[in-house]
Formats: C-alpha cells, structure tokens, sequence
C-alpha cells in the first residue's frame, strides 16, 4: 500500500506527531500517545529498514523539488540500520526513564524524547548540508531541555556546560556550509561531492564542519564538557545522550568526511583525527580506572569508545566503515544498559560512590548481568557486538598496513577490561551491613537486560547487519 | 554616499562589539548589545536582505534586548564587575587572531560572483504560490526544514520552562499606571495591525510568520512586564492551543499529500498560496506565544528572596 518513501517520511512524522499531540493532551493522556508514537515509529523504522535491504537506497524529494533547489533523503544501508538503532535503544532508554523520574519530570520527558527521536531520525535520513544543521539543532536543544528536566543545580549546571560547547559546534558547522554554499551552490550532498575542490575554501570549510561536529560528538580534546555533563544530568538522559545522541554529529562527520571532504584532504589529516582518537581511547580509559564514582567510569568509558571511532578516518576503507559502524550500533546498545544499569544501583542504594556496588549482584541480579554483558561488549570479548566491531577495525589497520592503530585497540580493549572488571568485582563481594537495598520495578531490570541483550546478539548474529551497511556504501 | 555609509558601519559594530565584551556593568553590556543589533540590522539591509534585517531588528535586538533587560531584574542589585573577573589571556588574542585571518583567507578565496540557487529560485518561483521568493524557500521549496525549525522552537520553549524562576502574580487592576497604562492601550492595536500586515506582506514582500510573531510577542511582552498578565504556562489550555495550532497545521499539511501517493509537503500547486498563508498566520501565535514563553515575570519583593528555580 505505502512505498519505502512514504514510510521515510513516516519515520520522521509519526514522532513529531506524537510530541506535538502530548504536549496537546495535557498531564492525563501523555503515556499513552507518547506509546503508540513509539510503536508507530518503531513499525516504521523498521519497515524503512526492510525496504532497503530488498530494494536498495531510497530516495524522496522533499515537496517535489528535488535538489538542489529542494531538499533531497537518501536512505541507504547505514542510515537504515541507524534508523533501527535509534527505535529500539531509544524506546528502552525511554521505558526505564518512566519509573526512575518523578512524575512531573515523566511527562516532560517523553514529548522531548519524541522531539529528539524525530530530530535523529531526520538526520539519518537526510542528504542536505544545511537540513542536517537543522537536525542538530532540535537534537542539541532537545538534550539540553532534558538534562535540566530535573530543574536541580547539577542538572542546570550540567544542561548549562553542554549548551556552552554545543551550540559553538552547531555554529562553526553552519559556518562551515555556508562557505561551501558560497563556493559550490548547493546543499545537497551528493552535489557537493562531485562539485568539491581542493583549495582553501574547501580546506577552511572542512575544518570548520570537523571542528564543531568533533565538539558536540566529542573528540578528545574537546570532551572537557563530558563528564561533568554526563554526571549531573539524570541517568536515563545521559544514557540517551551517550547511546544516541553523541552519534548523531559522529553520523553527519562521517557522511560529509567519507563522501565529501576525503578526496580533496591529504592523507596526514585523517592520521590527525585518528591520533586524536587514539589519545582519547587511552586518556579516556585510564581517567575510568582512576575514578571513585561509578557513574563517572562509565562516562570517561565514553570518552573512550568515542576515540575509536575516529579510526575510521586514516583507514578510509570500507571495512573500516563497517566496522566503526558496528561500533556505533553496538556501543548504543552496550552503553545505554550501564547507564541505565547504574540509575538502578543509585535507585537501590542512594550511593555514587563505586564502593556503593559492593554485595548488590546478590540484590539486583538482572542489572548485573546486564551491566556485564554491556562490559563485554565495551572491551570486545567475543560474542559481542563490540568484538565483531573491534575484529573489523583489527583487520583493516593490518591490511592497510597502520598496525599502530591496532596496538591503540588491543590496549583499549585491555584498560577497558580493568575498569569493568572493578564495577563487577566488587559487586560480588558481601553486602556490607547497615546498607538498605530498594527493590526497584521488575521493568526497570529488564531493560538494561534487553539493551545488554541486543549488544550480545550483535555478536552472534552480524551477518544481518552487516548485510544491510553494504546496501549503497560507495567504497 | 553609500560607501560612507558602508565604511561608519563596518567601523562601528567591531567597536560596539568590543565595548560590549570590554565595559563594566552589565546593563551598559545590554544597552551597547542593542544598539550592535540595530546597527547590524542596518547591516544587512544595506545586504539587501531586508527580511533578515527585520527578524534581526525585531527577534535579535527588539525582543532579546528586552529579555536581557529583564533578566537584569532579577539579578543583584549592583551586577558584579565582569571585567574583574576575566584576566588577560594573550592566547585567546592569539586564537581570535589566527581563525580571523583564516576565515579571511577563505572568504578571499570565495568566487566573487557566484549567483548560489538565486536564478533557479527566480525561475521557478511561479510554482510555489508566492511571489517574495524568501517566502518560497522558506515555505515552499525548503518547507520541511522550517517544519523542523518550528520544532527547534517549541523544545527551546520547553527547556526554557526549566530555567525561569517563579514569578510574581499578575495584578490586572494595578496595570492603572497612567503612563504605562495608556501606552499599553495605544500600543497594542497598533502592533496587532503592523502583525497581520507582516504575514499578509510576506506573500510578495519582506515580511512572514517570524517577524510578524516578534512584533505580537512584543506586545505581549509588555502585558507581562506591566502586570497584566502572569507568563504563559503549558498547564493551561488556552496556552497549549495557542502554542500547538501552528504546528499542526503544518504538520497535517505536511503529510496530507503522503495519502494521495505524494511526497512529504508536496503542496497542490493551485492551492499552495493560500495553503502557505494559512500555515504562515497559526505559525505566527506559535511564534509569538514561544517567545513569550521564554519571559519570567515580574521578580517577587525581595523579602520572598527565592529566586532560585
């Protein structure tokens, strides 16, 4: 009856649809329109993604225009299974917010989770410059209305440091595109890739786009803002904002890097991103082991992951792709399970503290498993999403001949080890006596299980992803 | 003549700039920021883009001046010193210095005649229901990223929700201050004309929905600041409507052709015009309701002392 076009532009309404109408409704009726958004969209992502593993890459003029006049979508295999990643983690993520916020701060959730999931959808989705700037600034604006959701003094502080690096991000992006705009008008992507030059416009331009989207993703050593955010907002936001929404302008660099900017840069700025990257995996991964807060060792973790994905640029190949690609997938599923497993341990416990663990594997036996499989994943032990992500990048920096770039993930893997392993361990030791344990809602023990779960299947089942990342990739 | 007065803009606004940056109260910051926004706005008509220079007179200067005024109010009496507390740094010198001659460079570099979309815009402006072609791109051609820009605005209107402190309640009977009184009552028809003449204009000229809400939500703004009434609140639903019909409209117009096997926001070409002027007049409530939302009220007697959120 629909055509895989319509269903793109679908996944992108239904959520909007779905803010507009509870913000509409008022406090009584907000839970249920914010559900059936969630599983319409869900339907229609998946259907978007379905259509392009039997059809190929779809495209649709927005209004008819067609670029560059219009705006122009293009869904191939990596914004389909971005589409999927972001309707399964996201609903989760969602459904463990409603039992761990208070009531007010629930119906305020859910209309800008809705906003931000239509804001990320439309991200994947889009192939014009200036539209994906769009996309960034209802996500920026969405997280930082979320972080402060709580309207307590970490969460403002923390809502405060995020929209200080933002928002100069969103700016130098769109500062970026409008030099290219000046210099090859168009928008669109695909023309700007035929049309792009090497000279100093493009070289300004590209650096600018590199800069803002590394601020808001954010590449060391621009993560400055990320613990101290990550840490005061509420958990189930920062897990959003670790699993998805830092992917989102890691998405649009490596769009406009891969399809724009590399043929005209020389080599030697793919290997800087890349010495970036490799710094922050290891800085990120030995400031986790020196942390006494738990939710600040998950955080730098992210620091961390995030610094791999930077490999892919001096790599360039599409192995390379595929593997940074199945790091993303994973690293939404695996991280967004600690972070919500850690909002169950400060649910239970009222600690912060990384001693506060201590005996709760015996109490809380579901968070645990989840927080260990997310663990396993995060280091790269097989089966996981994470190895299969890790095994890829591994291949590539040996057939590209950079074997320096797999020392940087054999030691990542090793220091990641460390620090998961110091959450786990002392979990298993015995509850120290005088500490009351919270039972917390059986929903809340099952999603980060679930999202911890998707991360494992990752593992056992990848030809289905990737399958789907070949349909359309250029190289 | 125009080169002289090019040639006093582009030496005023760095300097206003850097007396904005550089002076020590914050309320001459404030009064130095709008008189940068009123020259810029000078700036860019002389662009010969006169829409941009009425959202920047009306949103950047008008509307964010007074926010920036407000919020005076309810900070200390006597604002600290700002320049005390930031040292001179000859790095940041330095890295302003080294990215103004980069970004130089490039704008050097840039071809000097490049015309951008403008020619295919003109050419196919017929097709999209209005003659101004700003109107056309914002609402025709490019439609679907002023559909997420009215998304930007109803979130920056819920996250400012979480920000702005309680207020004080309004006193509609006290608004009898003659001055303001009968300023409000001159005021208020005179804005609701130059508003619906701002949306009707914007079909063939400088005008639209953005501009026409700055003006309403002025005007609103004065309700607020005299007392008459409280800021708008999402519990009620008045306010709700007022903020939502706009965005539904849009939407609905947005998805409609997807039933008749169109595309997202492909409008029927005779009705596009009136489609467009429609969507355009409930976006200007929106608009206007959103920035009024970002407005505290008036900041409680001072032995409340509670300003914190």
């Amino acid at each position: 009856m629909m055509g895989g076009t319509a269903l793109m532009a679908w996944s992108v309404a239904l959520p909007l649809i779905g803010a507009v109408l509870s913000l509409l409704v008022g406090r009584a009726g907000v839970r249920l329109v914010a559900g059936v958004a969630s599983v319409a969209t869900l339907i229609a992502s998946s259907l978007v993604a379905w259509e392009v593993s039997t059809q190929g890459v779809l495209r649709q003029q927005l209004g008819g225009w067609g670029a560059p006049l219009g705006i122009e979508w293009r869904a191939d295999g990596l914004a389909a299974l971005m589409l999927l990643t972001i309707a399964v983690v996201g609903p989760l993520i969602s459904v463990h917010a409603l039992d761990h916020l208070g009531d007010r701060e629930d119906r305020e959730f859910l209309p800008l989770w809705l906003f931000i999931w239509c804001a990320l959808n439309a991200l994947v989705l889009s192939a014009d410059a200036f539209n994906l700037y769009v996309t960034l600034e209802l996500t920026t604006l969405g997280a930082v209305s979320l972080i402060v959701v709580r309207r307590d003094l970490p969460g403002l502080d923390a809502g405060l440091r995020y929209l200080l690096f933002a928002l100069p991000g969103s700016l130098c992006y769109l500062l970026g595109i409008a030099f290219l705009y000046g210099a090859y008008a168009t928008l669109d992507v695909g023309m700007l890739a035929q049309r792009v030059q090497s000279g100093p416009v493009t070289w300004v331009a590209a650096g600018l786009v590199t800069v803002g989207l590394c601020l808001k993703t954010p590449l060391f050593p621009l993560h400055v803002w990320l613990p101290p955010t990550y840490t005061g907002a509420p958990t189930p936001v920062t897990a959003l904002l670790s699993a998805l929404i830092s992917k989102g302008s890691f998405y649009v660099l490596l769009r406009l890097w891969l399809e724009v900017f590399a043929p005209v840069l020389d080599a030697e700025v793919g290997q800087l991103l890349g010495l970036l990257g490799a710094v922050a995996v290891l800085w990120g991964s030995v400031l986790a082991l020196s942390q006494t807060q738990l939710k600040r060792v998950v955080a730098y973790s992210s620091v961390a992951q995030i610094g791999y994905m930077f490999l892919v640029f001096p790599m360039a190949t599409s192995g390379a792709r595929a593997g940074v690609i199945y790091l993303v997938v994973s690293h939404a599923a695996a991280k967004a399970s600690m972070f919500v497993a850690v909002g169950n341990i400060h649910q239970a416990v009222g600690i912060t503290e990384l001693g506060g663990v201590q005996g709760l594997a015996y109490r809380m036996p579901f968070t645990f498993l989840a927080m260990a499989l997310g663990g396993i994943s995060l280091i790269g032990i097989p089966p996981s999403g994470g190895f299969i992500a890790k095994w890829l990048l591994l291949n590539e920096s040996i057939g590209t001949q950079q074997w320096w770039w797999a020392l940087v993930l054999l030691g990542g893997s090793l220091l990641a080890a460390a620090y998961v392993f110091r959450i786990l361990r002392g979990s298993f030791l015995p509850l120290p006596p005088g500490v009351t344990v919270r039972s917390i809602p059986l929903g809340n023990e099952l999603a980060p299980l679930a999202l911890a779960l998707i991360a494992l299947l990752l593992g056992l089942v990848p030809w289905f992803p990737l399958d789907l990342l070949a349909v359309g990739a250029s190289r | 003549m125009d080169v002289l007065l090019d040639g006093v803009l582009a030496l005023c606004l760095p300097l206003l700039a850097w007396l904005v940056l550089r002076t020590e109260s914050l309320s001459q910051a404030v009064v130095l920021f709008v008189a940068f926004g009123l020259l810029s706005a000078l700036g860019w008509a002389r662009l010969e883009a006169p829409d941009i220079a009425l959202v920047e007179s009306a949103v950047g200067t008008g509307l964010t001046g007074a926010l920036l005024m407000h919020t005076l109010s309810w900070t200390e009496e006597t604002p600290p010193d700002i320049r005390a507390r930031g040292r001179r740094r000859p790095w940041a010198l330095l890295a302003v210095a080294a990215s103004t001659l980069m970004l130089g460079w490039a704008v050097l570099a840039l071809p000097a005649d490049s015309p951008g979309l403008g020619p295919l815009v003109e050419a196919r402006r017929e097709e999209s229901g209005v003659k101004h072609p700003v109107t056309a791109v914002l609402l025709n051609f490019r439609g679907y990223d002023t559909l997420l820009e009215i998304a930007v605005l109803l979130v920056a209107a819920l996250g400012a929700r979480a920000v702005n402190p309680r207020s004080e309640r309004p006193t509609p009977d006290a608004g009898d201050d003659p001055l303001t009184g009968e300023l409000f009552r001159m005021m208020m028809p005179a804005l609701l004309l130059v508003a619906g003449y701002l949306v009707w204009v914007g079909d063939h000229g400088p005008g639209g929905a953005f501009q026409a809400g700055a003006i309403l939500a002025g005007g609103g703004v004065v309700a607020l600041l005299t007392m008459r009434m409280g800021p708008p609140r999402l519990s009620s639903w008045q306010v709700r409507w007022a903020l939502l019909t706009g965005p539904m409209l849009f939407i609905g117009v947005a998805v409609a052709p997807l039933f008749t096997g169109r595309r997202l926001l492909e409008l029927p070409r005779p009705y596009a015009g009136t489609l467009i002027f429609v969507v355009e007049l409930a976006l200007t409530v929106t608009i206007a309701m959103v920035l009024l939302m970002f407005f505290p009220g008036t900041r409680p007697p001072r032995a409340g002392a509670e300003g914190e959120p």
